[in-house]
């Protein structure tokens, strides 16, 4: 193996002779992968809803005695969609061309329906069929979720009063009818002034144990209506920027577009500097030509990959961020960055033998590399075809590699069946590039 | 006659263009190969296949026993973002060899940073026959070596060559130049579109009419 390790010596010097072309090698992807983490940042943004209010709901709605301002309300509610009040006519149209994820229609009769609580009123939401639909049910199901929890509070209110009502006594009004009660502190006063006997004595055991019941029905009612709570605790997981999904796209970016292209390119080149003649003359074979462009991917992956690593874990600490065990795994990601290195490399050296000519196999390897990222990016609950298709290049499984070993508690599992995966695409890669190679020397 | 390196019925093809027709050629110890022709007949295709940088699609090439060939083709060879010496010494290390030194001075070649691609036509066509020389080849393929050089270093070429052929090694050469011919060859072979039309001594090709119809 001493001549593959004297062309890959070549290929550094070369490298370290072009300034320029290593910078912009090095920063590009670097770029992508920010860009990419703003992107994914931006695809959580809030999807277009439209309102369609053929209610006429009034701007205020007053339900089980307490009033609610009905924007406030909507803003408050509609943390994950951006809600846009239009016609059904306009709302119907936008939702054919796309601009709008979703209509929400409140129909007529809603608010009274609501207030009357004979049944519940319904709203009607109509979705397109794109893939974002799913995650459009889900935020309009939290919407609903989350205005029922507001009404659920002020009914439970209105209960509670009720309740008190009962007992220390008072006045109230039930369906717009007022009335007056002496409650259960009242009927122990007037028990009190009739004189003793054994009737006496079994209402008033009967008042007692009522006054206790329903002094517990508070907590009772807010316990039955809302069975679990779920509390949120903030500022315990990494910002975005620093993400472990961030850092692990950043990592199989880089290695993907620096392994490919300097593949592609350096093989290619040995035919256009007229070199790949006297090399393949009993120097060097054409299979050894190609490992030599395999273990420059890797040499130039790794020196990056410990950059990257370097540049999150020193961000990290500095943060004093929690989450994730980078320093002790990063043994476990610099072999999945030497695999995915190679097999990226090998995918390269592919290109450059077809290519022939570093200018075109350079163009070929950033025109392709692109396309695999992005393939790799859609979530499999979106595009099944897309998550499939992308088992076929390297990308993904080292994204998921390095996700798995940097950030999973037991990562074997994956890292295993990734590895694996590497592995065999980095073999067959190879031979096609092996094979592709002898395009070089004719 | 010992023969360090012979071309039994070679021939090639690239798709459906014919670059050279089957033909036998074959160089003996001591002997200048002059190898002769208009643009395209097919010189560097016959030297390249002879070098064993490029297969034949027919025939086979017969290489004496241990004998090492040096080659310097047409076109410039190495990397031209290396300087000189990190050429000449990557080369050396890839054939095992050592002389990569002496032959930066033999050769007079610059010895400083500058990468390859930034040196004159006649410096780099140095540097290909710098690493052509790499380990004492017996067998010396030249590729219109002097086509770029000026009459100083076309003269120490030809010296070189003279010290292969009376060293007991062989050279063939490709080349325009008649100068070429009257200095160092011993033999003419003359392609025309592909097909070997002439083999002879010098003096016998400088009277013929395929010498006339190159003129």
């Amino acid at each position: 193996m001493k001549q593959p390790l004297l062309l890959l010596r070549k290929d550094l010097l070369v490298l370290r002779r072009s300034p320029l072309l290593l910078g912009v090698l090095v920063a590009y992807p670097l770029v992508i992968a920010l860009l990419i983490g703003l992107t994914a940042a931006y695809a959580n943004a809030k999807p277009r809803v439209a309102l369609v209010d053929l209610d006429g709901i009034p701007p205020r709605v007053t339900v089980a005695g307490q009033t609610f301002d009905v924007d406030a309300l909507i803003d408050q509610v509609a943390k994950n969609v951006e809600l846009v009040r239009m016609g059904e006519g306009e709302a119907a149209q936008q939702l054919a061309a796309g601009r709008v994820a979703a209509v929400i229609t409140v129909p007529a009769g809603f608010v009274a329906d609501l207030k009357a609580l004979v049944a519940s009123p319904h709203l009607t939401l109509a979705t397109g069929t794109g893939g974002i639909t799913p995650r459009v049910r889900q935020q309009m199901q939290a919407l609903v979720y989350n205005l029922n929890l507001h009404l659920q509070k002020a009914f439970i209110q209105a209960d509670i009063r009720y309740v008190d009502l009962l007992l220390h006594g008072g006045k109230g009004v039930v369906l717009g009818h007022s009335f007056s009660i002496i409650g259960l502190d009242g009927a122990a006063r007037l028990l009190a002034r009739l004189p003793p006997s054994p009737e006496r004595a079994q209402i008033e055991d009967f008042v007692h144990d009522a006054r206790l019941a329903l002094a517990l029905t508070d907590n009772a009612i807010r316990a039955t209506a809302a069975p679990i709570a779920l509390d949120e605790e903030r500022g315990r997981g990494r910002t975005s920027a620093l993400s472990a999904q961030v850092q692990s796209y950043g990592l199989a970016i880089t290695i993907s577009f620096l392994g490919l292209l300097l593949a592609a390119g350096s093989l290619a080149a040995e035919r256009d500097e007229n070199v790949i003649g006297r090399l393949v003359r009993g120097l060097v074979g054409l299979g050894r030509i190609v490992a030599a462009k395999v273990a420059l991917a890797v040499a130039v992956s790794l020196a990056l990959a410990l950059a990257v690593l370097l540049a999150f874990g020193i961000a990290v600490e500095a943060g004093g961020v929690a989450g994730g065990e980078p320093w002790q795994r990063v043994p476990l990601v610099l072999a999945g960055v030497v695999l995915a290195g190679a097999a990226v490399g090998a995918a390269g050296a592919l290109i450059g033998g077809l290519a022939r000519e570093p200018r075109t196999a350079s163009l070929v390897a950033v025109l392709a590399v692109l396309p695999v990222v992005f393939l790799g990016l859609v979530p499999r609950e979106i595009v099944p075809a897309a998550y499939w298709v992308s088992d076929a290049f390297p990308f993904a499984h080292s994204a998921r590699f390095f996700a798995s070993s940097l950030y999973d508690r037991s990562p074997w599992g994956v890292v295993g069946r990734e590895a694996a995966w590497l592995a065999g695409l980095g073999a067959a890669f190879f031979a096609l590039a092996r094979l592709s190679a002898r395009r070089l020397v004719v | 006659m010992r023969y360090l390196v012979a071309a039994h019925g070679v021939g090639r093809r690239f798709g459906e263009h014919v670059a050279l027709e089957p033909v036998d050629v074959a160089v003996a110890a001591g002997e200048v190969l002059a190898l002769v022709g208009p643009n395209g007949a097919g010189k560097s295709t016959l030297l390249a296949i002879l070098a064993g940088a490029l297969p034949p699609s027919s025939g086979r090439i017969e290489l004496g026993d241990g004998v090492r060939v040096g080659w310097m083709p047409q076109r410039p060879a190495h990397y031209g973002r290396l300087s000189a010496r990190q050429n000449l010494e990557l080369f050396a290390r890839l054939e095992g060899v050592g002389g990569a030194e002496a032959l930066l001075g033999r050769l007079e070649l610059p010895d400083d940073d500058r990468p390859a691609a930034t040196l004159s036509v006649g410096n780099r066509q140095r540097i290909d026959l710098a690493i052509s020389l790499l380990g004492d080849p017996e067998v010396l393929l030249l590729d219109e070596p002097t086509a770029a050089l000026d009459a100083r270093q076309r003269r120490r070429l030809w010296e070189t060559a003279r010290a292969v052929r009376d060293g007991g090694g062989a050279v063939v050469l490709v080349t325009q130049n008649v100068e070429d011919l009257e200095h160092v060859a011993d033999r003419v072979a003359v392609l025309l579109d592909g097909r070997l039309v002439f083999d002879g001594p010098v003096a016998d090709y400088l009277r013929s009419e395929a010498a006339g119809a190159l003129a």
